[in-house]
């Protein structure tokens, strides 16, 4: 005769149906994914905008053929030192249409074509590098009336937009755990509630608090495990396809951004989707099944402790 | 074995419950075996669970197997209980589990090994004449033949303190008198046993050192 391991009288498959708490899970766990696929969204866009190639450095030369304090013309002796420092990736310097295309509207507000322009150098930096204010003093010094301008009023700006959509996705997902715990809070204590008399008959038969909460505990882990797991596969595919639209404006470089994708090949899906993100949907579900297991313990040792 | 002194419990707290035992104070030895009588609502099923450490005394202090109740730690506690064996008056048989894993409950919670838990229980129920009943579920069963699972599952891990509530009101007479037998034989072999009835017949044929209850308070402790 075989008989099934867990006779205890807890009968955990009708105290804690399996289809419930693993649904509400899966749902939890896709907004999390979600969230966090913003977060983490807005964190590669970010680092982009902020040190890629959205920071532009100008440096306007007044009088750009006047001598220079050594030998050569001003902007010779700036441009010299701007292109051979170390973290600045390409010193372009604007043509004339270029400088009067930018500067048209005022250029046409004082109606005089013969204003003498300052040349214009436009820096890109290496990402992550500020490489100019070091530079300051030797410009002057070949160069009086040198002026710098990192432009950095839009970067600032996308920055402050990028962290406070980061502060969004983390206060999502804070208050999907929150639910979550709740969810198997309420579910533990309806599952206590269906099997108080069996509960109270094998405490007293000497069944340990560590014993009826483990069991408890590690049917509600693996069932927010299993939810975890199913909310994470629903959600990547979705995320596959924000990865893909979200591709060009975080490829580091133009190349990657334009070449054309092998749908076919998982390494090119593991290129385009950010690797935090992988890691994330495979460490949602773990989440969820120690949090449930977590919760689950918590409360069933509070709510033994109306037996004496 | 266990100690009393000047115990008391209240259903529902000290202040606004129902006093049901006042002062009690009791010392039983092991292998000892006592009557606990008294009329109805004299307070023997709330002296057994303060015993059998279901409800905390309000009052006094509980000694039981050298264990200072009132003071220990709820997993010394866990670990007392496997100690003591009950037949409750309301048996408390699970229902949706067979006369077996009813029976084998007390040996699955001490993690013993399945064909050690089938032997036990093969030969406990053979003792209480059960042994064909194995599979049916505590509700297919007579209330004697209830009462008979319960006082299986309470001997069948050999506590070393008994307690039993009204264990012969479902019985007849020859299956009362089998399990006096055997509660005499456990207390040859150093279980101390209590036993509680209001079955005056009973403990005149039967007879043996009595606690009497009435109204809560220990009227009568002789032996
Ligand atoms: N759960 C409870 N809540 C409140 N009062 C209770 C509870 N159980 C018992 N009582 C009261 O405590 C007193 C003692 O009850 P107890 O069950 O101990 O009596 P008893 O001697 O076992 O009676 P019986 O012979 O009828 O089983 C009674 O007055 C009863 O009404
Ligand atoms: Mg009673």
């Amino acid at each position: 005769m075989v008989r099934r391991r867990y006779h205890d009288g807890l009968a955990l498959h009708q105290a804690l149906p399996g289809q419930f708490l693993p649904f509400l899970v899966a749902a939890m766990s896709f907004l999390a994914a979600l969230a966090l696929a913003g977060g983490i969204a807005a964190h590669g866009l970010s680092q982009r905008w902020t040190h890629g190639a959205g920071a532009v450095t100008t440096v306007q030369v007044p009088g750009p053929d006047d001598p220079a304090a050594g030998s050569g013309t001003r902007i010779a002796a700036v441009q010299d030192i701007v292109a051979h420092a170390p973290g600045v990736a390409t010193a372009h310097r604007l043509s004339d249409a270029e400088l009067r295309a930018l500067l048209a509207p005022w250029i046409e507000q004082t109606g005089d074509a013969s204003l003498p322009l300052p040349a214009v150098i436009e820096v890109h930096t290496v990402p992550g590098q500020d490489p100019m204010p070091p530079l300051l003093p030797r410009l002057e010094a070949v160069a009086p009336g040198v002026l710098v301008e990192h432009d950095s009023v839009w970067s600032d700006r996308l920055a402050a937009l990028a962290a406070s959509l980061q502060a969004c996705a983390l206060l999502a997902v804070l208050i999907v755990m929150t639910v979550a715990v709740c969810v198997a809070m309420a579910a533990t204590r309806a599952g206590l509630q269906t099997r108080r008399q069996a509960i109270a008959l094998i405490h007293s038969l000497g069944a340990m608090d560590s014993y009826i909460a483990g069991r408890f505990a590690s049917r509600v882990g693996l069932l927010a495990l299993v939810g975890g797991l199913g909310g994470s596969i629903a959600a990547l595919p979705m995320l596959l396809a924000m990865s893909h639209l979200a591709a060009p404006f975080s490829a580091m470089t133009d190349a990657q951004a334009v070449a054309p994708m092998d749908w076919h090949s998982p390494r090119a899906w593991a290129d385009i989707v950010p690797h935090a993100l992988l890691w994330m949907l495979l460490a949602l579900p773990p989440a969820a099944g120690i949090t449930g297991w977590i919760t689950t313990q918590l409360t069933v040792r509070a709510w033994l402790r109306r037996l004496p | 074995m266990f100690r009393l002194h000047d115990v008391s419990y209240a259903y529902g707290g000290n202040r606004a419950g129902v006093a049901a035992l006042s002062h009690i104070s009791l010392d039983v030895a092991q292998g000892e075996f006592r009557w606990l009588l008294g009329p109805s609502g004299a307070g023997k099923s709330s002296l057994l669970s303060i015993l059998s450490l279901e409800v905390q005394a309000s009052a006094g202090m509980v000694e039981i197997l050298g264990v200072p109740v009132m003071q220990a730690r709820r997993s010394n506690l866990a670990r007392l209980r496997r100690r003591i064996g009950t037949v409750w008056q309301d048996f408390r048989l699970l229902p949706d589990l067979s006369v077996f894993d009813n029976v084998a409950l007390p040996l699955r919670l001490q993690h013993r090994a399945e064909d050690e838990i089938a032997h036990e229980v093969h030969a406990i129920m053979k003792w209480v004449g059960l042994e064909n009943r194995l599979d049916a579920r505590p509700l297919q069963l007579s209330g004697g033949e209830q009462q008979r699972v319960a006082i299986a599952r309470a001997v069948i891990y050999r506590p070393a303190l008994l307690l039993a509530d009204e264990p012969t009101n479902a019985l007849d007479e020859r299956q009362a008198g089998r399990l006096m037998a055997m509660f005499h034989r456990l207390a040859e072999l150093g279980t101390t046993i209590v036993v509680a009835t209001h079955n005056d017949a009973i403990v005149e044929k039967y007879p043996a050192p009595a606690i009497e209850l009435a109204h809560g308070h220990l009227v009568r402790d002789y032996r």
